[in-house]
């Protein structure tokens, strides 16, 4: 009642949205140089929201080539029809996806002396996307804990960037980098909204 | 006859005025003061038709127009999504100054060729907040210019005749980049939407206007920077992350969405959330997001 209200007096509609994938599988950790990638191009940049946008179409498209080792997923999201409760909003969820993960590791100098010749591979990668546009796409707003309904979410975010409807960008990623490992039991911990695919 | 006829008005128009009554209500508690809300509320405000322009004001951190308006109440109206329009030869023969003209709600500002805009120039930097350690855009003074949308050298030598027709036609326009001590003239970028005058402004200095930029907020965590492939050392043994069973992880994110200000982060409970919830037990149809257990 109150969409079609705000939908007749012209307001803008404004959809935040936040997927979380779990990838999983000998193989997955190569994603962990995508999104490292991105990120620096990101900071380089200081977020300029259109760099940030190729950023995630990348991603996005890495995510749908390696859909073999998609493992589980969830998603959610709201709809607003005032630009500053999105943002805050926004705001809100960067501080929930952090959390669940630790960003300051210890780095005592560590690196060094007793450097061991291999290193361990991680065996499940956590991607956590975060957008916010400009109007409506049914592809995003839904359910989409099913393998369909996520490789067609995948594209509509792919979609948005090149349609420049989209007003906020976050990714986040756990674990940093290769070498580091994210544990199936730090999985059910820490993220424990995932539904298995 | 007739009074089955009223009779049925009666019923439907009951009917209609309660539907709008419970509108009403049901929109009643979004109305929180912020200055967004304020914006929203001037331009709906500004009811159609022309008014006379005393000023305008243009500020390039959020790329508002602050218009003081002739007789008028209030005098002052704010807005981002201001259209403009040189005003054509005849129209300044006929003796038409700059006038701000509403129709259906979108305002258009029509301008004489020389009319200057009040440009207001922040000046940030980047610093880094000592409480939070996070790097924050601090305006740290402003400058005063002025800016001429359509004067006339610079538009005629910059569009040539094609686009000399289109500057009578209402369009976004965002302006060139600031030089210090000097005034602007002519624009950086135009095009029918905001989106696409801030892209046509892209293309041309190979980086977003400053409204734009200056709207950016960056936020980033972890570990990427450090990764930089000029840093060097990354180490590669796992870390000893003592204490702290957490994964590591890295995150960055911007976003041109101006956050309201409000100090509570009431959710409004709007039937719109979506998602693939599980498990959180009784989920009203409206909140998401699910806290912590």
């Amino acid at each position: 009642m109150r969409d079609t209200f705000n939908k007749m007096i012209g307001r803008t509609r404004y959809v935040v949205f936040r997927l979380f994938l779990h990838l999983g599988g000998g193989e997955v950790a190569p994603i962990l140089g995508v999104l490292n990638s991105a990120g620096r191009d990101a900071i380089d940049v200081d977020g300029d929201l259109e760099v940030l946008g190729e950023g995630l179409v990348e991603i996005s498209q890495t995510l749908l080539q390696y859909d073999e080792y998609w493992l589980s997923a969830a998603n959610e999201g709201d709809v607003f029809w005032d630009e500053g409760e999105a943002g805050d909003y926004v705001n809100e969820l960067f501080t929930d996806s952090a959390e669940r993960y630790l960003s300051e590791p210890n780095y005592s100098s560590d690196s060094g002396s007793n450097e061991p010749l291999s290193i361990p591979v991680t065996r499940n990668v956590i991607v956590m996307i975060t957008v916010a546009y400009e109007g409506e796409v049914p592809e995003l707003e839904t359910d989409l804990s099913n393998v369909q309904a996520l490789k067609e979410g995948l594209k509509a975010l792919i979609n948005l960037h090149y349609k420049h409807r989209l007003k906020a960008i976050q990714v986040h990623f756990s674990p940093a980098q290769l070498g580091d490992e994210l544990t199936s039991d730090q999985l059910l911990q820490y993220y424990p909204e995932l539904i298995p695919l | 006859m007739i009074m089955t006829i009223v009779r049925k008005f009666t019923a439907i128009f009951l009917a209609l005025s309660l539907c709008l009554t419970t509108v009403a209500c049901g929109g009643g508690n979004q109305t929180n003061s912020s200055a967004k809300n304020v914006n929203q509320i001037s331009t709906t405000n500004l009811s159609d038709g022309e008014y006379q322009i005393q000023q305008a004001t243009y500020d390039d951190a959020t790329g508002e127009y602050n218009l003081f308006l002739l007789n008028n109440k209030p005098p002052t109206f704010a807005t981002e999504n201001l259209q403009m329009a040189r005003l054509t030869d005849d129209e300044i023969k006929q003796g038409k100054k700059t006038y701000l003209k509403v129709e259906k709600g979108q305002p258009i500002l029509y301008l004489t060729e020389d009319f200057k805009l009040e440009y207001v120039h922040n000046v940030t930097e980047n610093k880094t907040n000592p409480q939070t350690g996070q790097q924050e855009t601090v305006v740290v003074r402003r400058e005063n210019s002025f800016w001429a949308p359509f004067a006339g050298s610079v538009a005629g030598s910059l569009a040539g005749q094609a686009l000399g027709s289109l500057l009578f036609r209402p369009q976004y326009y965002v302006p060139p980049v600031y030089q210090s001590g000097q005034g602007l003239s002519g624009f950086g970028g135009y095009g029918t939407s905001y989106g696409q005058a801030v892209q046509n402004y892209q293309t041309f200095y190979n980086a977003p206007p400053a409204a734009v930029t200056n709207r950016t907020a960056f936020r980033n965590t972890g570990t990427i920077r450090r990764s930089y492939p000029g840093n060097s050392t990354v180490p590669n043994t796992p870390r000893s992350t003592i204490g702290n069973n957490r994964p590591s992880g890295s995150g960055f994110g911007s976003s041109t969405l101006q956050p309201s200000g409000k100090s509570s982060t009431t959710r409004r409970n709007s039937g719109s959330g979506f998602g693939s919830g599980r498990s959180t037990a009784p989920r009203r149809s409206s909140s998401f997001g699910r806290r912590r257990r």
